[in-house]
């Protein structure tokens, strides 16, 4: 279903916004980039929303898209989006709320605290995510390909 | 029901030459409402009734038919009337019934009013309906739901569950007398040693030689260490099969279940199916892994012990076993007694859940009213009720384990006095003495250990049943009664004289109206006149009582159930959310679809742009627990829910009614693109709904009062006009 590069009118202006102009010729100030499917397929399905929520676009493959524009979309959703990948869990240990995990993530070492079981959940294609108390999103794709102490420590909990 | 096969041939006697019988109905209510029995028979000449008496001739009463002013049915709540008017009011004559036998009162009515539109004297060649026997007892299924399972001995019937694992169960069984086996062999071999070296070692009629223990050393150990293995197996072995077992009975009972139809679950609370799925296979699980295996163990030790100490010494053997009997006595008392204890604990049980299934899902009302305080003290006393049952059955059992522990040690006393004696005779050494009070207080523990069995049976029998009862109720939609497959249908939706009896009362009485595909059609009507039954009977969730609902002009009975509901798209009030997320909830009736696919219906349906502002996008875990939506969005999302599996026919069962104005013009505009080339069936409260009906059809009391399109019915000033007024009264109020 790849229709090869798509028409996609959209700069960032001097004031550092981007600025979406649609078939019509209408542009649009400030407009965002969100994925529709963060958790299960962040490098498909990207719409384009106006600043007060319309969609304006909606893109199936970033990859069909010309290098400048899928680069100024990446750069803007990486500004938005913070899904931290879990890579190894060193400790989960009993806190007055819950649980409190320590893990390395793709962003660094951290430490958060998951309230119950419900915050954690399969999701289709076999990844986990994990939701701390304020609602933070911690991913692990692949729980099996994680080391065996890791692994240990999160069936655990799951 | 079939006639009396007695008072059949009575009445035949009674007919004149070239009179047949047409019909009859058997009462069994006098007019005092007294359990007895009367056959009225229609003839094509006359109406005769024969009443049962208790002692010998019945009563019998006959009117022709050109003497009957008018024979009439009517409903009392549980009984039913059938009134008989006739030209010499002296005549007149009334039946009542109860309330089952109601449907066949109407067809008799049916045939009767049949019979005098033909002429007198001439027989119906096709008699319209006489009463068929055997047709009642298909497809009706609302006066027998719940059966009784009085199918055998509940516990034989887990037998059922254990079939394909047969050849595991051998081995758990053969492991298990292996092991009882070798652990017998000890008390032998102790006796051997007292015998053979500890009494002439005592006596010192022999000196210590190191070289005769070695070999009872071993021996001793070989066979601890052989009883460890086989029981280490057959445990394991037993838990597996405990598993195994019981997990096919909760998939069993759970596939049931989704095989009942919606007037089951109408019946059955929550709590109470949770219990029985969760608690009742988990005892069993315990019963089959534990006390069963135990049982076999015990009852070959049982046997194999009373053997060996037989053979010891009968005599002795014979005193030792002297409180057997007791025993047996004893077990037998208490065991009805635990049984129905641990039936009523099960209840229990099952009702302290359904507090909590009723509670948790309605905390909001409970804290609106802030009935918390209520709520714990009906909690509190469902868990007194859990309590109490328990300590019933605790109290049976408390005073009855040791009472066989007593009778344990009343047995050895008798040995250690009987054995001293006969030691003392010279008859048996005191190592064969040691060996006998081994074996018989083994003897007793496995009684003991028997005993226990007989209470835990009794459990597990209690689970079984509240496990078989469920089972037992026979899927009274079954989906294998339409076999004709279907693909997609064109929508075409015909009522023919559609009738619907539940229990007792008539909801729908005799509805006829032709959709074409693609038309909609608005149903409007005051509460109770039956909507929302007559789109269930459309969907197929109950059965008509009478008539036939044709689709595509064929009869909806003979139609695949399955292929037909996916021809159905079903948007309700009260919208409800799977917890999953928004992409698995959208594509709920068409798990395959592609993301595309999804983002298509989410946009039709107006929910991609409130989706798109949620941090995961359709990815949003939404249901029990999940992301709070408004009423206006997840009605939204089961919109997309309907329009993904592209339905044939949509219902719309007041879809709109729960949210406000905006955002009911939101979902408008959602529907809009919803029926849209479908044929449509709406429920509405809000007449603004169904402004694109083709036509509204007014029903009233299970009747159709009025049918047209808006200004058609607002001319002739009926009950749309009414509604319309009072609706326009509200909204500018």
């Amino acid at each position: 279903m790849n229709t090869p590069a798509i028409q996609i009118n959209l700069h960032r202006a001097a004031t550092g916004v981007l600025v979406f102009t649609d078939a019509a010729g209408v542009t649009y100030q400030n407009v965002l980039p969100v994925r529709l499917f963060p958790l299960t397929d962040p490098t498909h399905w990207i719409a384009i929303s106006s600043a007060a929520g319309h969609d304006l676009a909606c893109i199936e493959d970033l990859a069909a898209l010309p290098g400048n524009i899928r680069d100024l979309l990446l750069e803007a959703l990486a500004d938005r989006d913070f899904v931290p990948l879990i890579q190894s869990i060193h400790a989960i240990r009993r806190a007055a709320h819950g649980y409190e995990w320590h893990v390395t993530t793709d962003r660094g070492k951290t430490h958060f605290t998951v309230e119950n079981d419900e915050s954690i959940q399969p999701l289709a294609g076999g990844s986990i995510v994990v939701m701390d108390h304020r609602n933070t999103r911690y991913l692990i794709h692949d729980p099996a390909a994680l080391d065996a102490k890791s692994r240990q420590r999160l069936e655990r909990y799951y | 029901m079939p006639a009396d096969p007695v008072t059949l041939p009575l009445i035949e006697t009674r007919l004149e030459t070239g009179e047949r019988i047409v019909a009859r109905f058997q009462t069994d209510l006098d007019l005092r409402l007294h359990f007895h029995k009367g056959l009225l028979v229609l003839t094509n000449r006359r109406l005769l009734y024969l009443e049962e008496k208790p002692e010998g001739a019945a009563r019998f009463r006959d009117w022709k038919l050109g003497e009957i002013g008018n024979l009439s049915l009517e409903e009392m709540g549980a009984t039913g009337v059938l009134h008989l008017t006739t030209t010499d009011p002296s005549a007149a004559s009334r039946w009542r019934f109860t309330a089952g036998l109601i449907k066949e009162a109407d067809t008799f009515l049916a045939c009767f009013l049949n019979q005098r539109r033909t002429p007198a004297g001439v027989g119906t060649a096709a008699a319209p309906s006489t009463p068929d026997p055997n047709a009642e007892d298909e497809g009706l299924g609302f006066t027998e739901l719940a059966r009784p399972s009085a199918r055998g001995n509940p516990l034989l019937r887990l037998l059922i569950f254990s079939k394909p694992w047969l050849g595991l169960i051998a081995l758990g069984l053969a492991l298990t007398v292996a092991a009882t086996g070798v652990s017998l062999l000890t008390p032998w071999i102790t006796g051997s040693l007292v015998d053979e070296l500890l009494i002439p070692l005592q006596t010192k009629t022999e000196g210590l030689n190191v070289q005769r223990i070695i070999p009872y050393a071993l021996l001793l150990l070989g066979t601890a260490l052989l009883a460890w293995l086989l029981k280490w197996g057959r445990s394991f072995v037993v838990a597996r099969i405990a598993e195994l077992v019981t997990s096919r009975m909760r998939r069993a009972l759970f596939e049931h279940l989704q095989r009942l139809s919606l007037i089951y679950f109408n019946k059955k609370r929550t709590g109470d199916l949770i219990s029985r799925i969760g608690s009742d296979t988990d005892r069993i699980s315990m019963f089959i892994s534990l006390s069963f295996i135990d049982f076999v163990c015990d009852v070959f030790q049982f046997a194999f012990t009373a053997l060996i100490l037989f053979k010891i010494h009968p005599l002795l053997a014979l005193a030792a076993l002297g409180p057997v009997p007791i025993v047996a006595w004893l077990v037998k008392c208490v065991r009805g007694h635990l049984r129905s204890s641990f039936a009523a604990s099960g209840r229990a049980w099952g009702m302290m859940l359904n507090v909590l299934a009723d509670t948790i899902p309605g905390v909001r009302v409970v804290k609106a009213f802030a009935q918390e305080e209520r709520e714990i003290e009906r909690f509190r006393q469902a868990d007194q009720h859990v309590f109490s049952t328990n300590d019933r059955v605790n109290r049976t059992w408390s005073f009855f384990s040791p009472m066989i522990e007593m009778f344990t040690d009343l047995g050895l006393l008798i040995i250690w006095v009987a054995g001293a004696w006969v030691v003392a005779n010279g008859e048996i050494k005191v190592g064969i003495l040691t060996c006998f009070v081994m074996y018989t207080s083994r003897f007793y523990g496995r009684v003991e250990a028997m005993s226990r069995f007989f209470a835990a049976a009794q459990r597990a029998a209690a689970s079984a049943h509240r496990i078989f009862e469920v089972l037992d109720v026979e899927a009274d939609m079954p989906t294998t009664e339409g076999t004709r497959r279907i693909g997609r249908l064109s929508g075409r939706l015909e009522f023919r004289d559609v009738r619907f009896r539940h229990g007792s009362r008539e909801i729908i009485h005799g509805i006829n109206l032709d959709i074409a595909p693609g038309e909609m059609i608005g149903l409007v009507g005051p509460s109770g006149s039956g909507k929302t039954t007559l789109v269930n009977l459309a969907c197929r969730f109950f059965d008509v009582s009478e008539g036939a609902i044709l689709v595509d002009g064929e009869d909806l009975r003979d139609i695949h159930v399955e292929d037909f509901r996916k021809n159905i798209g079903l948007v309700l009030q009260e919208p409800y959310l799977f917890f999953g997320t928004i992409a698995d909830n959208i594509s709920y009736g068409k798990p395959e679809a592609a993301r595309e696919e999804i983002i298509a219906a989410a946009k039709a349906a107006r929910a991609h742009e409130f989706i798109m502002k949620l941090v995961d996008g359709y990815d949003s875990m939404v249901g029990e627990r999940g992301q709070q939506l408004s009423g206006g969005e997840r009605q939204r999302i089961s919109i997309a829910r309907a329009l993904l599996i592209d339905p044939a026919i949509l219902i719309l069962d007041e879809a709109t009614s729960s949210v406000d104005t905006e955002t009911e013009r939101e979902i408008q505009r959602a529907l809009d693109n919803l029926v849209h080339g479908r044929t449509t069936i709406a429920i509405a409260h809000r007449l603004g709904t169904l402004r694109l009906a083709n036509r509204l059809v007014v029903l009233e009391d299970g009747r159709i009062s009025e049918i047209g399109t808006h200004e058609q019915l607002l001319k002739t000033s009926g009950t749309y006009a009414r509604l319309h007024q009072a609706m326009q009264e509200v909204s500018h109020a």
